[in-house]
């Protein structure tokens, strides 16, 4: 079971990654070849519409990423100073308002898609809104499909009252010293 | 009483470590469903959407990404070689190089965490060897990396600017004179301690050695040559500087060699992630933003506020003892997306200037970051160099106070964040 998870979880965290880094290289390119022409005295018509939308499909790709390696930002100090029992119906409790509120996300994000079923953008006549748009269900679907794959970790850590945060840390600091006995 | 019922719901999930932006997005809901009802639901796709693309803050990525890359690239050695020719004489040589050396480097990516572990796993093991408590190690670093969050690029700056509706250019601008005085400050501070505890010099000034490792370190200069010279001199915006930054650092990373496609791709998604968190609560603030609006808290807390008093220096006060108490609880990008909505009806009717106002809320949050509990960058700094972190928080009351004087002084000397902005802008 725990292999089957670690496998799934490898594979998501991967498709993820992937995805959040094309996106980064497109968002790159994007602002480099504005800026260029800008500062030739060109300008895109369709730059502003086009990088504000892969800044919001980044946003919702890499939230979902973030949300696999629980790294969004908390507040967990509260929760690991009370009693265990209590702390892991709050953990239950917390889980539940997360995945509540991107199951309204996804619920709404599929009303609008049905509302501007026509409709494109304005600089690009050819792409549909719908296209664009269809980051806010499709996040909220992975956003939930990697905070319960992640849940299991998060639920074993909190239960012997590791901070998420104080791991992460540690995880970044030995990343940095390896680094550093390889160079020497 | 409803607006009661939202705030002690949303600090209630903060506390069971519901992710802030959730948190901050479900009592937007919660507002929505008190005031529009069931059917008004739909907005949350709306609102989570438009949240998200505002265009201001493509400079986000970017600048994380330049940072994420120039962490990769091999410039960190050759910028502390450089600053070590520069000031590694003076006793304590190696505590002003990584005050110096930070004022170039953290907070450029966004994430303080990476740039203390990338900067300050090759200097508190330095500086531990040549005698240096690591409690002083940890705290040399931990504040002058926090001190960095106010010398540009900075995101919380760029947040803070999206959030008040005020220029980024003039908040970066407006950074520079208090971050050279808080270095100077650091410095001080850091040379009290090595006269105290005979700290050694580092090496004696060398004019071919300067010379050598200024060649060495220029490609690296072309960062702050393309963003603080193309900001200052309007040639650019930020987030055209952003996006020349990361042309510059890929430019520089490979110039020295340091840098393959694995690094870059690492990067790259340290990137993606770092900015998606940070947009996430953006667009979580839109709903709650929303609600705000329509029930006029802002107003309200404007009003309130200006009818016990309407000086601007009791007004700033109460707004300083404020965002240094969330600062203890808050990282800076959810205390900034948070608050600062709130507050800036009552900035703008107490006539206090936002561009000032701005570097007076990033200096609380810099503060922030040095007091636990949730204090990432003071925590950091202690794992690199294995130390206590309330042995460490001893020691680094003493540089944390040269924060709070930057702070005391750019609040009530505007003249002094303002200088330059005056200078360039008005």
């Amino acid at each position: 079971m725990n292999a089957l998870l670690h496998r799934t979880n490898c594979i998501a965290s991967t498709l993820l990654e992937w995805i959040t880094v094309l996106l980064m290289v497109g968002l790159t390119v994007v602002v480099i070849l504005a800026v260029s022409a800008r500062l030739m005295g060109q300008s895109f018509f369709w730059y502003d519409e086009v990088a504000a939308i892969m800044l919001a499909w980044i946003t919702y790709y890499g939230s979902a990423l973030a949300a696999l390696h629980r790294r969004h930002i908390g507040f967990d100090s509260v929760l690991l100073a009370i009693p265990p029992r209590a702390r892991m119906l709050a953990v239950l409790v917390g889980e539940g308002l997360v995945l509540l509120f991107f199951v309204l996300m996804a619920r709404a994000g599929f009303q609008v898609l049905e509302v501007l079923q026509g409709d494109t953008l304005t600089s690009l006549p050819w792409v549909p809104v719908q296209f664009t748009q269809s980051v806010i269900p499709i996040g909220a679907i992975l956003f939930i499909i990697c905070q319960l794959l992640s849940l299991p970790d998060y639920w074993s850590k909190t239960a012997r009252g590791i901070s998420l945060e104080h791991a992460e840390i540690e995880e970044e600091v030995e990343t940095e010293m390896d680094k550093n006995k390889e160079r020497g | 009483m409803l607006m009661l019922a939202i705030f002690a719901a949303l600090v209630a999930m903060i506390c069971i470590n519901v992710p802030i932006a959730i948190a901050l997005a479900l009592a937007g809901v919660l507002g929505l469903l008190a005031t529009e009802g069931a059917g008004s639901l739909v907005t949350i796709a709306l609102d989570m959407y438009d949240g998200s693309t505002k265009f201001s803050l493509i400079a986000i990525p970017m600048f994380v990404l330049a940072g994420a890359i120039m962490n990769a690239g091999g410039i960190t050695d050759r910028l502390i070689n450089f600053v070590s020719a520069i000031i590694g004489f003076i006793r304590g040589g190696l505590a002003m190089v990584n005050i110096g050396v930070s004022l170039f480097f953290a907070e450029i990516s966004g994430s303080a965490v990476a740039d203390v572990a990338a900067m300050g796993s090759i200097l508190i093991p330095q500086m531990k060897k040549r005698g240096y408590s690591k409690e002083l190690a940890a705290s040399v670093t931990s504040s002058s990396a926090s001190l960095a969050i106010i010398i540009p690029p900075s995101i919380p700056m760029i947040l803070y600017a999206a959030s008040a509706g005020t220029s980024v250019e003039q908040l970066f601008v407006a950074g520079v004179v208090p971050g050279l005085l808080g270095a100077i400050g650091l410095m001080f501070v850091a040379y009290v301690f090595a006269r105290r505890y005979d700290l050694p010099t580092e090496e004696a000034f060398n004019m071919p050695r300067l010379r050598e490792t200024f060649m060495d370190a220029l490609p690296a200069f072309s960062l702050p040559v393309i963003i603080l010279g193309g900001i200052f001199g309007g040639f650019v915006t930020a987030t055209e500087a952003a996006g020349l930054a990361v042309i510059a650092a890929i430019a520089v990373s490979v110039w020295y060699r340091q840098i393959d496609l694995a690094h870059l791709r690492r990067a790259m998604l340290d990137g993606g992630m770092q900015t998606a968190v940070v947009m996430l609560l953006v667009a979580a603030s839109v709903l709650m933003g929303g609600f705000l609006t329509r029930a006029q808290i802002p107003q309200q807390l404007a009003t309130g506020i200006l009818n016990f008093t309407d000086q601007q220096w009791a007004i700033l006060l109460i707004l300083n003892f404020f965002f240094l108490v969330i600062g203890f609880f808050l990282h800076s990008a959810a205390a900034i997306i948070l608050v600062v909505p709130i507050v800036i009806p009552l900035i703008t009717a107490a006539g206090i200037d936002p561009v000032h106002f701005g570097l007076v809320v990033t200096l609380n949050l810099a503060i922030g970051q040095q007091t636990p509990p949730v204090a990432s960058v003071l925590i950091t700094a202690c794992a690199v160099a294995r130390a206590n972190i309330w042995e460490v928080s001893k020691v680094n009351v003493w540089f944390v106070m040269v924060l709070v004087l930057v702070l005391l002084l750019c609040t009530y000397v505007p003249s002094v964040p303002l200088f330059l902005v005056e200078y360039f802008y008005r």
